[in-house]
């Protein structure tokens, strides 16, 4: 079994040697080999590679000279021997004549160290065997872009949508059909054609030319896009801006660092991906709502700070309300939260036609739920409801922040969110305030008034403390440290929102809009004045409470 | 940075988004007062060559910015001899940004980026500039040359300028061996460059003007290469913004009259320094010139000094005016930069035993994974053959992305480290 990462890899060549080719795709619990050999700040895949190549396990491996990353794994291998076989094929950045002759040249060197390290031989007829051609797809799908996914994620993305999923990132589309190769009679002219073909494939990032690419997204069937980058490739960063300027199709960034950690919190942006795209789930059998009389509905926000619970009655009248901590189980809080709204209003929980939970916990919270909507929808439709003039919303909570652009009937058009870095968020703040030693509500105030414009450059969360602590030690006033922390949460917000463009009225929901510092920074970043209701924090139940009336 | 950087940084960058070409201005004029300045009252501390190096780099900074429509916007290790010898001036996209950083003024042309949707981890010279040219506050230069060595940053930095300024680019393509085979490759290429060139500029390049700058390259290499052996016994005292300079120099200045006479300044001030008296450290990749941790330690210190920086001296290969294609294609294939590390670990190692290097500083630059990639193997290779090694994390263009906390413990840390050693 030979591993291969790369779609110009020559896997064909290396059928005609009777072995089979495979994707390396492990993905690992963590990188401590790879972090060692090299350095924590390469991509997620790279450090893959060194990790399942160091386990053990792989024991002949192809490298394609793709990128930075990729040339620094090999280098580590090749030091510590780890591979039987270790190859890497160098790629020139373009396709005339020269880099053709050039991969020729890499082809010709990879068929005879394969064949020196085996000792097979190898066989012409078996080389122009080994193409296959891709059956052809049509019909509307809904395409990954960018950089290589992982096969769970992969499947994460297929279970979100009604609609076929299809792969074309860097590592798919693969399509030679091989005439050109079949039809050459000697070996020399067989690899010259072999080397056209495979450097006139659909192009990755990294070529130079990279018209081709359009073909990609400018598909009429395609409904949406996920684009996928791994965190330290920076390939496919500037393309998926691109796209974004330049086409309507829906689309959803995705960045990853190659590794299972923040799942939850991708699906929860591929299922409201999804809902956008083809809008939310349909109902699942649930209770029937009554058509007249009194009847009341809840709304679950199960965050990871507070949950949050609304109950509406049957004139979308707020009669409960509930803001509890979380606590060690999202389950045990959202049963407190609810008996705690409950109370407010003086209902039974028997009396509620209809739940509908929201929020990173709404996946765990037990029977008893018609249905669950991602917390992107429910702020929008909260929002909404609360300010029909709103088409944009920022929510900042405890642990990630988002923008939502809505549209007149209050439907989300597009969203944004932060990576897993807390920078930005209400994390962010809460850890600071502890460095000041100080509570939220008086870092809230602390931050109005400041005498000296301090910026905290830093947007890494434990260098800003450090910077914090260092600013702290040059006796600056409290205040106008604070009101740095301020500015740099809504530098980063407003970056955000300035991915989605700058449109409409303005609310903002979440924990962090009771932070009236961090609003006076942000409405001055973004040069408008944000809507807050008092019911700002809890919106995404609200949200919740209104869409059980529509499932 | 001092308190009237920032100040006048956070001017330019209030400036920016409104009034690109009044921040422009205003960086020009700060500019040309830093030029007198450095002309009428220049640091003492610093040897002539250093001086001139100063001046230089700050007058090509400025014809860069006043005359972009004569430049050509390169990146760092594309070789310039065939601009400069038809009048081209090369425009740095690397040098631009750590002028702008040293004027306290990227902020915003960060901020910029991440709203403009650039990877926050590419690394931050290409991003202060993107944001730069963004924002319109860099001019257009009149056409574009880059090259894939010595990162994949260049790949889709330089593509992205050309779009955004609507101007012509050519890439020339590095392959990964270090072979002839290679070498020919590159200077069919360049050869290429050169007919581009000729097309953009509408000038025709004679030979023997590329030849004669071929000639200044291949002496000016000569003169560094004997000025850092020098370094070995002799004590000249300097700043890290300098030796950051001299790697601008010696790549997109390389092959012009005043960087052939700066190197032979060297070669005097060199002979005419005392002997040798503190620690001798080897620095291997880019120089974070602002951060005042490593300023007050490494500038003008009689304890420790930069004896030489991989960024300056790589490159400087033997070079053949009668063959001026294959030479420039020479330093770009056999430069240590290019292909497998091993490369780069043995040009480490020689250049520490021609400096005498107590010690190695290897910098790992936010988001240069090909550096970062490579820090525990240069760190076994030298310390196995007697070179004590600090892996430093930190970044040379953006202090948002180090701490001076971490930077100033690991520094002292090593330093002490290197003086037991030696006692």
């Amino acid at each position: 079994m030979i591993y291969t990462i790369c779609k110009y890899t020559p896997t064909e060549l290396l059928a005609s040697f009777g072995q089979t080719c495979t994707v390396l795709d492990r993905i690992p619990e963590c990188f401590d080999r790879a972090e060692q050999t090299a350095h924590p700040n390469l991509c997620g895949f790279g450090k893959s590679v060194l990790e399942a190549v160091l386990s053990g396990g792989v024991r002949e491996l192809v490298l394609v000279n793709c990128c930075d990353t990729i040339r620094r794994v090999y280098d580590v291998l090749q030091r510590t021997g780890a591979c039987d076989f270790l190859f890497l094929m160098d790629l020139p950045h373009e396709a005339c004549g020269c880099s053709r002759a050039l991969l020729t040249g890499e082809l010709n060197r990879l068929l005879n160290t394969y064949a020196t390290y085996s000792g097979m031989e190898f066989s012409l007829p078996k080389f122009q065997a080994a193409f296959r051609t891709n059956a052809k797809n049509c019909g509307p799908y809904v395409g990954i872009l960018g950089v290589r996914v992982g096969r769970d994620l992969e499947r994460m993305m297929a279970r979100c949508f009604s609609l076929p999923v299809r792969n074309l990132t860097c590592t798919q589309g693969r399509c030679l059909n091989g005439d050109s190769v079949r039809a050459a009679g000697t070996l020399e002219s067989a690899l010259d054609a072999y080397a056209a073909e495979l450097l006139h494939q659909v192009p990755c990032r990294r070529m130079d030319d990279e018209t081709a690419r359009q073909a990609l997204y400018r598909d009429p069937d395609l409904r949406g896009i996920v684009y996928h980058t791994i965190k330290f490739c920076d390939f496919y960063g500037f393309e998926y801006a691109e796209i974004r300027r330049q086409m309507d199709v829906p689309i959803l960034k995705v960045e990853t660092d190659y590794t299972r950690q923040s799942q939850g919190q991708i699906l929860t942006r591929l299922e409201a991906f999804s809902e956008t795209v083809s809008g939310p789930a349909p109902e699942t059998g649930g209770s029937k709502l009554p058509t007249e009389g009194v009847f009341f509905v809840a709304g679950i926000d199960s965050g990871s700070t507070s949950t949050d619970v609304v109950i509406l009655n049957q004139d979308k009248k707020i009669v409960g309300t509930s803001i509890v901590p979380t606590g060690a189980g999202a389950s045990a809080g959202a049963e407190k939260s609810l008996e705690a709204a409950l109370r407010s209003a003086g209902l039974r929980q028997d009396q509620l036609a209809r739940t509908v939970a929201t929020g990173y916990g709404r996946a765990n919270l037990g029977g008893g739920l018609e249905q669950s909507v991602t917390e992107i929808t429910c702020h929008a439709r909260g929002a909404f409801f609360l300010n029909p003039k709103i088409r944009t919303i920022i929510d900042i909570g405890g642990q990630d922040s988002k923008v939502i652009r809505i549209d007149g009937t209050g439907h989300v058009i597009n969203f944004v969110m932060n990576d897993k870095c807390a920078a930005g968020t209400g994390r962010f703040l809460e850890m600071m305030a502890r460095t000041l030693g100080m509570g939220l509500e008086e870092m809230s105030r602390t931050g109005l008034t400041c005498r000296e414009d301090i910026t905290i450059s830093s947007m890494c969360t434990v260098f800003a403390e450090s910077e914090v602590v260092s600013l702290v030690a040059q006796n600056k006033d409290v205040s106008d440290i604070v009101h740095g922390l301020n500015k740099s949460v809504a530098a980063k917000t407003a970056a955000l929102a300035a991915r989605l463009g700058m449109e409409g009225d303005y609310c903002m929901t979440g924990g962090v809009a009771k932070n009236a510092g961090v609003v006076k920074a942000l409405e001055e970043k973004l040069g408008v004045s944000l809507f807050i209701s008092d019911e700002a924090q809890l919106c995404g139940a609200l949200g919740a409470a209104l869409l059980a009336f529509d499932l | 940075m001092s308190h009237l950087i920032d100040t006048f940084g956070a001017f330019v960058d209030r400036q920016a988004p409104a009034h690109p070409v009044r921040a422009r201005r205003l960086l020009i004029a700060a500019y040309e007062a830093k030029k007198w300045q450095m002309r009428l009252a220049p640091d003492r501390g610093l040897p002539p060559s250093k001086r001139e190096l100063c001046l230089i780099m700050m007058q090509s900074i400025l014809d860069c910015l006043r005359r972009p429509e004569h430049s050509a916007m390169v990146s760092l290790f594309v070789p310039c001899e065939p601009l400069t010898a038809l009048g081209v001036h090369p425009y740095s996209v690397e040098g631009l940004s750590c002028y702008l950083t040293g004027a306290g003024a990227y902020r915003a042309f960060l901020d910029h980026t991440v709203e403009d949707g650039v990877p926050e981890t590419l690394c931050s010279y290409h991003r202060v500039f993107l944001g730069a040219a963004g924002m319109h506050v860099m001019p257009a230069p009149r056409f574009v040359l880059h090259t894939n060595l010595a990162c994949d940053a260049n790949q889709l930095t330089f593509r992205n300028l050309a779009g955004r300024f609507h101007i012509p680019d050519f890439a020339v393509d590095v392959p990964f061996a270090h072979s002839e085979e290679a070498v020919r490759y590159v200077a069919e290429q360049l050869r290429k460059m050169v007919r581009f060139i000729e097309d953009c500029s509408g000038q025709k390049l004679p030979e023997e003007a590329l030849r004669a700058a071929v000639g200044r390259s291949a002496r000016t290499a000569k003169n560094y290469r004997r000025y850092l052996s020098l370094q070995n016994d002799h004590w000249l005292s300097g700043d890290v913004t300098s030796e950051l300079y001299a790697a601008f120099m010696n790549h997109v200045l390389l092959g012009t009259p005043q960087v052939e006479r700066f190197s032979q300044m060297c070669l005097e001030d060199v002979q005419n320094a005392p002997p040798r008296s503190g620690l001798n450290l080897l620095w291997l990749h880019t120089i974070p010139f602002w951060q005042q941790p490593v300023r007050q330690r490494l500038n003008f210190s009689d304890r420790v000094r930069i004896a030489a920086c991989d960024m300056s001296y790589e490159g400087l290969v033997h070079m053949d005016a009668s063959k001026p294609y294959e030479s420039m294609a020479a330093r770009m294939v056999y430069s240590g930069f290019n292909g497998s590390a091993e490369y780069r670990v043995k040009a480490a190692l020689q250049a520490a035993r021609t400096v005498g290097a107590d010690g190695v500083v290897y910098f790992c630059h936010w988001g240069c994974k090909a550096t970062l990639g490579a820090a525990q193997m240069v760190k076994q290779s030298l310390e196995a053959a007697g070179f004590p090694t600090l892996i430093l994390d930190g970044d040379g263009c953006d202090p948002g992305n180090s701490s001076d906390g971490q930077v100033s413990t690991r520094l002292d840390a090593f330093l002490e480290l290197l003086e037991a050693r030696n006692s």
